[in-house]
């Protein structure tokens, strides 16, 4: 879309003259009539307002709050610069269509590992500027060219403790066993976490799942899709155990302590084999507040402490080697990086969803149609 | 020559925009129709747009027969009655979707107020399975679309002369053969009108069958939304848009044929 972005530069130097008094005024609102550019935001400098703040694109809810706590807090005491939230949700889609029309109102997208390489492939991302952002504060191997990993989030299971006394399930081989372990069960809708469950059930053992045998999986959600209800927002996947609906369900771990919490800890969480999934905090192609501010952002996100700020409020896993160590105890249980976890969890391949996750997500959702 | 402007603006501000994604059909990735190809080759494409107009029907038949039976009580009361039920039904048409989907869940859940009476009574043992499946959709929707089938009807029947009825009675006949042969027919454009209404309206819905269906009944709004948003395929997702559109006016033409659609929206005939 460069023809946009012609126009607003044409709009920007036009103004410029105008105030100068070198173009009439006629002249100044029918070029900005051409360049469909509303004339009080350029002549008011609205637009270079905007320069002066971070746009930061997650998920709402609690996030804001936490987010505001652990980071914005800091950061605009540093430097200056208010942090300010978009929060209808960094997807894909959303990214790409933002880029596209070329009106980015948001400096750093909350999303997940595979936007970053997905996206960043098509060209719609800024490049990580690593003599800024610090490499050796990320978990080797999760600070990617057009994003790096702040922090980790996971898929996995909570049981029944009252129903399954004597007999936890650990595993998710017995999470699939309705057999041996019966009632019904909640699976992820949009086929992260839930496919990677079932290749483990089957027997793949954890190095071996990527690449994912895609076939193998869904048969394996196919035998118990009968038993199964899916959830597609944290929400639900909370109401659905609160609820007793189910007697083994799949959570996002940062929704488990709630959960163990609002049921008076009858539903317990299991760690192992859960999935580690790699967030990632990108930047869109053309962010308003320019290179330079955004990775000052991103860089401070990395400090340990706030990391551990957010983990507490927010229930992300740091994604800083350094923050590890100092995961407090009681939520070293719900942390996939802290060092009782990290040996069983099954860590995300970003590339490998960056690659076949459409295709995976559109055969997960017709298998269980 | 007077209307031009506004129908310069309609196509400015809403055809244009809607051919520009619609365009994306044919043209994502490529140029040519080999978006439109998956409908014959992918069985569970075919599949959800089956489950979407299987609900859709049911959804329809059930809403307008219980418009049916609200718009004619309706009719037949008078002055306050009748105000009370008018507000009844409009106050439950504004409530919003996402608080009547989580109503259903709570309400009909395995430990919900239904389930729980009915064990707690000793009629059943185990507690139905009413949400997270197609019988929930299909409550949900229902719910949602009657006061969309009573409003039409309402009209329709409202316009009814009622000497006509009382002439039929005076004639001879009993009540039974005054409603089948005087009344019904005289409400088929009604009818018709709701009918159309509350399927194309069920077409779309997506957060009520995401909800209340548990993941399993995907209609074709939330594969259109995953498309767009998650998997990024915005060819596919241009081209079930463009088929619900085209489906819908072909609906609309072959109704055509059976009846003056003027009449349905309201023109005397």
């Amino acid at each position: 879309m460069q023809d946009k972005m012609f126009y607003k530069d044409l709009a920007f130097t036009a103004a410029k003259d105008f105030k100068c008094g070198k173009m009439g005024r006629r002249d100044f609102l029918y070029l900005c009539a051409l360049a469909g550019v509303a004339t009080t935001s350029v002549i008011t400098g609205d637009a270079e307002a905007a320069a002066n703040e971070i746009v930061l694109w997650n998920w709402g809810g609690d996030a804001v709050k936490c987010h505001t706590s652990a980071f914005g807090t800091a950061f605009t005491k540093e430097s200056g610069l208010p942090v300010k939230y978009d929060t209808s949700g960094p997807l894909q889609g959303k990214i790409k269509e933002m880029v596209n029309s070329g009106n980015v109102t948001a400096d750093v997208a909350d999303a997940d590992g595979f936007d970053a390489i997905s996206l960043g492939k098509s060209g719609h991302l800024e490049k990580i500027d690593y003599s800024v952002v610090d490499k050796k504060k990320v978990l080797d191997g999760y600070a990617w060219d057009y994003g790096v990993s702040i922090i980790f989030y996971g898929y996995a299971f909570m049981y029944d403790t009252k129903k399954f006394k004597g007999n936890p399930p650990s595993t998710w081989e017995d999470f699939f066993n309705t057999k041996k372990y019966s009632g019904k069960r909640s699976l992820y809708k949009w086929a992260n976490g839930s496919l990677e469950g079932a290749l483990m059930a089957d027997g793949v053992t954890k190095d071996s799942v990527y690449p994912m045998d895609l076939d193998r999986a869904i048969n394996k959600i196919k035998s118990i899709k009968s038993d199964t209800i899916f959830w597609g927002s944290g929400s639900e996947a909370q109401q659905m155990i609160v609820n007793g609906e189910v007697s083994m369900g799949m959570v996002w771990l940062n929704r488990a302590k709630a959960v163990e919490a609002d049921t008076n800890g009858r539903y317990r969480l299991n760690m192992n084999e859960a999935i580690a999934m790699p967030g990632a905090y990108l930047i869109p192609k053309g962010n308003p507040a320019g290179r330079a501010n955004v990775m000052r952002f991103i860089a401070s996100c990395q400090d340990a402490e706030r990391q551990i700020k957010l983990l507490r409020c927010h229930g992300m896993t740091p994604s800083n080697p350094e923050a590890f160590g100092m995961i407090p105890d009681d939520l070293k249980r719900f942390a996939v990086t802290s060092e009782e976890n990290l040996s069983r969890v099954l860590l995300n391949d970003p590339i490998w969803w960056a690659q076949n996750g459409g295709n995976a997500v559109n055969k997960f959702l017709e298998a269980i149609g | 020559m007077l209307v031009a402007p506004l129908f310069g603006l309609i196509i400015a501000l809403y055809a244009w925009p809607v051919i520009n994604i619609l365009w994306l059909g044919i043209s994502d990735p490529e140029l040519g129709m080999q978006n439109f190809r998956p409908l014959f080759t992918k069985s569970s494409l075919v599949k959800i747009l089956w489950t979407t107009i299987r609900v859709c029907l049911i959804t329809t038949l059930c809403s307008v027969v219980i418009g049916y039976l609200i718009a004619y009580t309706m009719v037949n009361l008078v002055g306050r009655e009748r105000n009370w039920m008018l507000t009844l039904v409009l106050i439950s048409f504004w409530v919003s979707v996402l608080v009547r989907a989580f109503s259903w869940l709570t309400l009909l859940g395995r430990n919900g107020l239904f389930n729980a009476a009915l064990v707690g009574s000793g009629l059943i043992e185990e507690p139905i399975s009413m949400i997270r499946n197609e019988f929930g959709v299909l409550i949900g929707m229902v719910h949602y679309m009657v006061p969309y089938a009573v409003l039409p009807l309402l009209a329709n029947m409202q316009g009814i002369d009622h000497r006509i009825m009382d002439a039929s009675r005076s004639l001879g006949a009993g009540s039974f053969l005054t409603f089948r042969r005087i009344f019904l027919p005289l409400t088929k454009p009604g009818v018709i009108a709701s009918s159309l209404l509350v399927f194309i309206i069920s077409l779309g819905f997506y957060v009520t069958p995401a909800l209340l269906g548990g993941g399993r009944v995907l209609m074709v709004a939330e594969y259109v939304s995953v498309q767009i948003l998650v998997t990024v395929q915005w060819g596919i997702a241009a081209m079930l848009a463009t088929l619900l559109l085209f489906g819908v006016f072909a609906l609309l033409y072959i109704m055509s044929r059976f009846m003056k659609i003027g009449e349905v929206f309201g023109a005397r005939p």
